[in-house]
């Protein structure tokens, strides 16, 4: 169901104030979503000057240096550092991306940090995607093929192989899902563009023998036609890739099988 | 514990582009084309019930409100006519590059507010 308003619960106060300590004339403000599992009070907006003299460039630096230098009580996934593997995909600057290759010198003004939008949170900036992780499972992401592949290897054309160009470099961080309206709006039915665009990498797969059962399953007013080409997908996607394509062509196949 | 965890805000902060901005009023045109055919209805009915009753119709089609609704009518058609056609690209998989999505969005939108004025003009001229 559409809700615009936020329940009650999530309704965000105005939090604490860090002033700098350390006197540099660089400073720049950092706005970021706090929410203490523990304490059962509202989720809040802290601010912490930063003295940007000494940060390295990307935004997960800049929240390294809150945490190690300013807070160590703040909240956030993070693991390679290098746009691998999605861990620390966040809302920053209005728009979903991953930290350690946001470069912060992008974004003009102060710099708010939200954790991915319409997730259950857990703490601070870390949403709860298992049911994500659920619809993920449900698509099967995993080769369907009755050749016995540990005696002989699995050939593919050039021509096919290209078809996974665009698809396999997904990294499930989820940055494309919760850019997604319909997706906020119909989270539990509507599988969401990564979904999607996983499901789609297995159907193009010229290896895999389930296409037409793969077809038929997402196949749905709900799961699949909940897509109105949006885009906010394609625009979030800080691997470049484009789901929103992706989906286009599941319902091109359906249309024209 | 779990039932209490709060929604992270979603259309509170998410930034709006074109396509994203297109894509909403897409949706609103339709309803106002929806609602807007009744004004049509009128209009027929009008015709049928002979000159007398038109009349009724075209003072109220001159008036600043039957103008502001007309003009309106006819932007928002013609804004949902572009962007279905947009549509219809997309439908057959092309048009999906972010750049190009940019493109086709300010055509739409441009195109919406060039050919309303365009068709004002030319009506003026015609009748």
């Amino acid at each position: 169901m559409v809700q615009i308003n936020l329940p009650k619960n999530s309704k965000i106060q105005k939090g604490k104030y860090f002033k700098d300590t350390t006197g540099s004339k660089n400073i720049r403000k950092v706005n970021i979503y706090r929410w203490d599992p523990s304490t059962g009070e509202n989720p809040r907006i802290d601010t912490y000057e930063v003295d940007m003299d000494n940060c390295p460039s990307k935004v997960l630096d800049l929240l390294n240096k809150i945490k190690n230098e300013i807070d160590p009580t703040i909240a956030y996934r993070r693991s390679c550092a290098h746009g691998v593997c999605g861990s620390c995909a966040m809302n920053m600057d209005g728009k979903n991306g991953l930290a350690c290759t946001k470069p912060h010198s992008e974004i003009k003004g102060d710099i708010n940090i939200y954790p991915l939008p319409h997730l259950k949170v857990l703490k601070d900036l870390i949403g709860d995607l298992s049911s994500l992780y659920k619809q993920y499972e449900s698509v099967e992401p995993w080769l369907k093929n009755s050749n016995d592949s540990s005696k002989t290897e699995n050939l593919q054309s050039k021509e096919d192989r290209a078809k996974l160009d665009g698809l396999y470099e997904c990294i499930m961080c989820a940055c494309c899902s919760t850019s997604c309206p319909s997706y906020w709006w119909n989270g539990d039915k509507y599988l969401g563009p990564a979904v999607l665009l996983q499901a789609y990498r297995w159907i193009i797969d010229s290896r895999d023998e389930d296409r037409k059962a793969r077809l038929k399953k997402v196949a749905d007013e709900l799961k699949l036609y909940r897509c109105h080409t949006i885009m906010n997908c394609t625009n979030a996607c800080p691997k470049g890739l484009n789901p929103a394509k992706a989906i286009a062509s599941i319902k091109k196949m359906l249309a024209t099988s | 514990m779990k039932d209490n965890n709060p929604i992270s805000p979603h259309i509170q902060v998410y930034n709006w582009h074109i396509s994203s901005l297109v894509s909403i009023s897409h949706r609103i045109t339709g309803v106002i084309n929806y609602l807007l055919l009744i004004l049509v209805c009128f209009w027929v009915i009008s015709l049928i019930f002979g000159s007398e009753s038109y009349q009724y119709f075209k003072k109220f089609s001159e008036s600043m409100v039957g103008k502001f609704f007309i003009i309106g009518f006819i932007w928002s058609y013609l804004f949902q006519i572009l962007s279905e056609i947009r549509h219809w690209f997309w439908d057959m998989g092309y048009g999906f590059e972010l750049r190009t999505t940019k493109i086709t969005g300010v055509i739409v939108i441009l195109g919406s507010f060039i050919l309303t004025i365009a068709l004002y003009l030319l009506s003026g001229v015609l009748i």
